[in-house]
């Protein structure tokens, strides 16, 4: 399963998704929105995907993972729109024989989604709002690793 | 040639969602941006990504006639661990 939504991320079927008899261990990260960011106090979030290529660029995440790791099943999905504070705006299960590899794999995963693929946060805050990686003589954004 | 422009982001509320496009033969990415930064010279502050046709590339990517031009900000994540 690799989706973007519009609606709330279920956690059952993200870990419907990757149960597979020979796996010995499910990971699942949730990313949740943060009421607060760089002092801000958060109201919202909303979500701007460039849909076909980002669902691509998780596709091809998704096998770049089996690559490197024994991985028996991968599980990504993505919300857009508006999402409020304190729920989840992204969701990743991987299951694997060995739980080792599923953490290792969904760690990355995570890292390598926000880094890559084309969606973007804009912060609803009191008294404004901002898309996250625009702010002009702000730091620069730091480089995927 | 004519390439057809899609922004996201901060850059589609800037510059809307895109449009068609004619550029010389064989322009580059770079090209098109330097021609759009010309017509908006508050873009020039702005860090940008590129992809053609749904896949990254970089400024020095050569068009061709249709390709679709995606310029959008850096990804939204990004931040710390």
């Amino acid at each position: 399963m690799i989706r973007l939504t519009r609606t709330p991320i279920a956690v059952d079927a993200l870990l419907r998704a990757v149960r597979d008899p020979a796996a010995g261990g499910i990971v699942v990260f949730l990313g949740t929105t943060r009421n607060v960011n760089e002092g801000r106090h958060v109201v919202r979030l909303e979500y701007e995907a460039f849909a076909r290529m980002a669902v691509k660029e998780m596709r091809a995440l998704a096998i770049a993972a089996r690559r490197r790791w024994a991985l028996r099943r991968v599980a990504l999905v993505h919300r857009t729109g508006v999402v409020p504070v304190g729920v989840a705006s992204v969701g990743i299960a991987v299951s694997a024989a060995h739980r080792a590899e599923a953490f290792a794999a969904c760690r990355w995963l995570i890292d390598r989604l926000k880094t890559i693929v084309p969606i973007w946060k804009r912060e609803h805050f009191r008294g404004g709002r901002v898309w996250i990686g625009m702010q002009q003589g702000a730091r620069p954004a730091r480089r995927a690793r | 040639m004519r390439v057809r422009l899609r922004f996201f982001a901060a850059l589609r509320e800037r510059l809307g969602p895109g449009g068609v496009r004619t550029l010389p033969a064989g322009a580059s990415v770079d090209t098109l941006w330097h021609a759009l930064v010309a017509e908006r010279p508050e873009l020039a502050r702005l860090r940008v990504r590129f992809a053609v046709n749904e896949a990254y590339v970089e400024p020095s990517h050569r068009l061709a006639e249709d390709d679709e031009v995606a310029v959008f900000p850096p990804v939204s994540g990004g931040g710390r661990r």
